[in-house]
């Protein structure tokens, strides 16, 4: 090895750090980024108005938060939840459920309940959804962490969330009334014209990608997933990593099953099923964002940030579609496409990247 | 002499983007001749091999074998005419037979032919390789390590190569695995065949090799009869200036209170618990073969491998770690000897790599404190002679010396009492070797207790202060620094009980 490939890093200028550091990826990324925005913004009439920015950030938000989640799982090397839509089903019937009883005792017994009322109503069922969703995710992650296969181990939890959440709200639509405490996260917006969702959806990828940074918890998770072996040798167990993780995930897709159902104010297990996205399935969709995003699969590399842009991609993608009048059929081809397209992509790219000996 | 050549490269280059790996570089080897290639980790030997076998066809320069001029395309094209490469890491399938793996490519026996055929076809190769004893439908991933590269070599040969190239083939195996490959390749070249032969081992060089060329940053030495050199000559052509002694200075020890007491430990692989001391200061050798048990050891005293009982007294605590965690947290440290495998983030960069032990001194409140990050793995970076502005690169693209370097500068992190090393040096350059070696001692000097395990009957030899030897999963004896030699060691890690005498006076009755 000769000191031609050690670069000084001072005197690299803005373009060639850019490529030397975190970029070749996320050259990779905008590149395509940009490309999709100039046709999408010449060739389709109103892509490029700022109510349609709006409606493709709004759009990503739901997914993107639990892709985000579902990132901290696969960059510690602990592969795929494929649980996200069932532990989604199983909060949001559980949130429902919650937020339909009749314990309105914090507000007058007679007449319409008072704003308190309905945010301490919001307040258990958001908790007590929380509690489960930690709950679901410390499970799986304990299994995971004592080397369940991730698949097997999720697949069956899938089951069993669902069956529970089935169970429990009779297969039917759990609904209650307007006005409700959780409308403000659902549909309001505190900041103008910006839905408070998207402000959310803004806030906790901040928050992701700041803790995957700069925390102690952050770097375990990378050198975890890079390297199992090596992360047990240096003290850090996947068993407490892979706990952590889930329940990250988890919890992103509480808070989402929460935010989707104060939109519709009710509930169904099979809302994130049949009804949700493009796609039609929650889970394929998370995953898909993970991946196009340039997460790698086997762990130690990514972040929350290519996850948080591959949902605006996808996002973007999908509604000039629709804009363009395709079916959702063809929507589901074209996020097919984008994710066998951006892995060999990212692969190509990260294989240049490696330096020769 | 050069009319007899089989294969000539005259003035190589070859480069890789900004990095030149071979100028103007040359080789040579003629029939039936055992041609060593040495160089430290980037002299090119591993681009040489690349461009004789036909991996790589970017270079310039002209390739002569047998007499015409040749360019492969393809290492498939290269095989057919009869030059075969033995990479570092095996390419058998685990799950197939012996036989099966030595007709992988399918060529030489029938379209359809039973596993007994195969089996018995097999058998000629396996003899050529000095695995006569193994029974070919054996399942390939029952065979030690060093078993299966032999079967890696019989399924070349089975090609009938002219020119067989082995690089590194020792570098993971131990004493009498090493010795089978040695012999193997003395039978090759009594058959006629020409055998390139790269290794870090030097001994080894001298044992078999009749000339030896060296490559330096890309330069070819004019190849030198093996007989006209010492290991000493051989290195300082390798590096290009003396080296002195590369093996640091002993001095001598006051053993009072020992650091740490292994008391009753009984990992997986050893027959019976053993007990020893460490004290500080001293560099504690744990000699034996692979599979004598000294890894294991090493491992259980850290929790990273399974053990049946045993206790470690230490800093006025009796306790056993359950995992590296326990271990790490009293300043004990275990560099394994498998750095890709547990010792290596390989796709975080260096800084992270050096900081993965320490990553909790370094942050407050679950914060990472990034200045103090840089200011400690910086410092360890300069005593490893690994440069700090490559910090941030990624650990996969450094050389196997400065791979090591990073592996075991790591610990340095958690300023360690106990530093315990399996295989300090494997797969690593005669320069950093040094350095390595360099590193130990002023560790052990500046008080801490350092063991190394090695397999490495050199490195065994010159290194410790001390040595405890096994065999087979016992404790055969303890040396002390005047009665250690290469041959009162290798006594004892071959054959303590002198199996060996029985079974010739046996035959001889």
């Amino acid at each position: 090895m000769t000191d031609a490939t050690a670069m000084s890093v001072d005197d690299l200028n803005f373009i060639q750090r850019i490529r030397r550091d975190y970029s070749p990826l996320v050259i990779a990324m905008v590149g395509l980024f940009i490309v999709v925005f100039v046709a999408g913004a010449t060739l389709t009439d109103d892509f490029l108005t700022w109510f349609n920015v709006k409606t493709i950030i709004r759009d990503a938000a739901l997914v993107g938060i639990m892709a985000i989640g579902l990132t901290f799982v696969t960059l510690s090397g602990n592969f795929f939840l494929l649980s996200m839509k069932e532990i989604a089903a199983l909060s949001i019937i559980c949130f429902a459920t919650l937020m339909g009883a009749e314990w309105n005792q914090w507000g007058p017994a007679e007449g319409d309940p008072t704003t308190s009322a309905l945010m301490m109503t919001f307040l258990v069922a958001f908790a007590a959804t929380m509690i489960i969703a930690t709950i679901t995710g410390a499970i799986q992650g304990a299994l995971i962490g004592l080397g369940g296969n991730p698949i097997v181990v999720t697949l069956g939890a899938a089951g069993l969330f669902f069956g529970i959440g089935s169970w429990w709200s009779d297969n039917l639509v759990v609904s209650y009334r307007r006005p409700h405490g959780a409308e403000w996260l659902g549909t309001g917006s505190f900041l103008g014209d910006i839905p408070n969702i998207t402000v959310a959806f803004i806030i906790i990828a901040v928050a992701a990608e700041l803790t995957l940074r700069y925390t102690t918890f952050g770097r375990q998770v990378y050198l975890v997933g890079a390297n199992r072996a090596a992360g047990r040798a240096t003290g850090h167990e996947n068993f407490g990593m892979a706990i952590k993780c889930c329940i990250i995930a988890s919890v992103c897709a509480a808070f989402v099953a929460v935010a989707f159902s104060g939109q519709v104010s009710s509930a169904h297990v099979n809302y994130f099923s049949s009804e949700f996205g493009s796609s039609g399935d929650m889970t394929i969709m998370v995953i898909a964002i993970v991946m196009v995003g340039g997460n790698s699969i086997m762990g130690g590399y990514g972040s929350t940030l290519r996850t948080s842009l591959g949902a605006i991609f996808i996002s973007s993608i999908d509604n000039m579609m629709v804009l363009n009048g395709f079916n959702s059929g063809a929507r589901v081809l074209a996020v097919g496409l984008m994710i066998v397209f951006s892995i060999i992509v990212f692969a190509l790219v990260r294989r240049g990247s490696r330096a020769v000996e | 002499m050069a009319d007899q050549l089989l294969l000539q490269l005259t003035n190589i280059s070859r480069d890789y983007g900004a990095i030149q790996a071979l100028k103007g570089a040359s080789f040579e080897i003629g029939r039936g001749e055992i041609m060593g290639l040495v160089g430290e980790n980037g002299a090119g030997k591993s681009t040489m091999v690349k461009i004789i076998g036909g991996f790589d066809t970017g270079f310039t320069g002209e390739y002569f074998y047998d007499g015409e001029v040749r360019h492969f395309g393809s290492p498939t094209a290269a095989e057919h005419a009869g030059i075969a490469i033995a990479q570092q890491e095996l390419s058998l399938i685990p799950t197939m037979s012996v036989a099966e793996n030595i007709f992988l490519a399918g060529d030489g026996v029938p379209q359809i032919a039973s596993k007994g055929l195969l089996a018995k076809k097999a058998k000629p190769f396996l003899e050529e390789v000095g695995l006569g004893h193994i029974n070919p439908m054996r399942v390939t991933n029952r065979l030690s390590v060093g078993e299966q590269h032999l079967v890696e070599v019989a399924r070349l040969i089975a090609h009938n190569p002219q020119v067989l190239i082995l690089d590194e083939p020792t570098a993971a195996l131990g004493e009498t695995d090493s010795i089978r490959i040695l012999d193997m390749v003395k039978r090759l070249k009594d058959r006629g065949k020409s055998v390139i032969y790269v290794s870090h081992r030097l001994d080894e060089i001298f044992k078999i090799c009749d000339r030896v060329t060296v490559l330096r940053d890309g330069e070819s030495q004019v190849p030198r009869a093996a007989t006209d050199m010492d290991v000493n000559s051989l290195v300082e052509l390798m590096l290009g200036f003396e080296l002195g002694d590369m093996y640091p200075a002993r001095r001598p020890i006051t053993r009072e209170t020992p650091i740490l007491k292994v008391r009753d430990l009984w990992p997986d692989g050893i027959l019976e618990p053993i007990s020893f001391e460490v004290y500080p200061g001293e560099i504690l050798g744990l000699a034996g073969q692979l599979g004598s048990g000294t890894s294991e050891i090493l491992g259980a005293m850290t929790g990273s491998t399974k053990s049946r009982g045993g206790t470690l007294h230490y800093n006025g605590e009796e306790f056993m770690a359950s995992r590296p965690k326990d271990a790490i947290r009293r300043g004990i440290a275990f560099c394994s000897e498998d750095r890709k495998h547990d010792g290596l983030f390989l796709g975080r960069p260096i800084m992270e790599n050096l900081s993965a032990p320490s990553i909790e001194t370094i942050s407050s409140n679950g914060l990472l404190n990034g200045a103090k990050e840089r200011a400690s793995t910086t410092e360890n970076a300069i005593k490893f002679t690994v440069d700090p502005k490559r910090l941030p690169q990624e650990a996969g693209v450094l050389s196997g010396g400065n791979q090591q370097k990073v592996a075991l500068g790591k610990w340095l992190s958690i300023s360690p009492k106990v530093i315990l090393v399996n295989e300090p040096t494997r797969g690593v350059d005669v320069g950093a070797r040094a350095e390595i070696y360099q590193i130990l001692r002023d560790l052990a000097d500046q008080g801490a207790a350092i063991v190394v395990a090695s397999t490495d009957i050199q490195e065994v030899t010159n290194l410790p202060d001390r040595i405890i030897s096994f065999y087979r999963g016992i404790q055969i004896g303890e040396l002390q620094l005047g009665e250690m030699s290469s041959a009162s060691i290798l006594e004892q890690i071959t054959d303590p009980f002198h199996e060996a005498g029985i079974a010739v006076s046996e035959r001889a009755s």
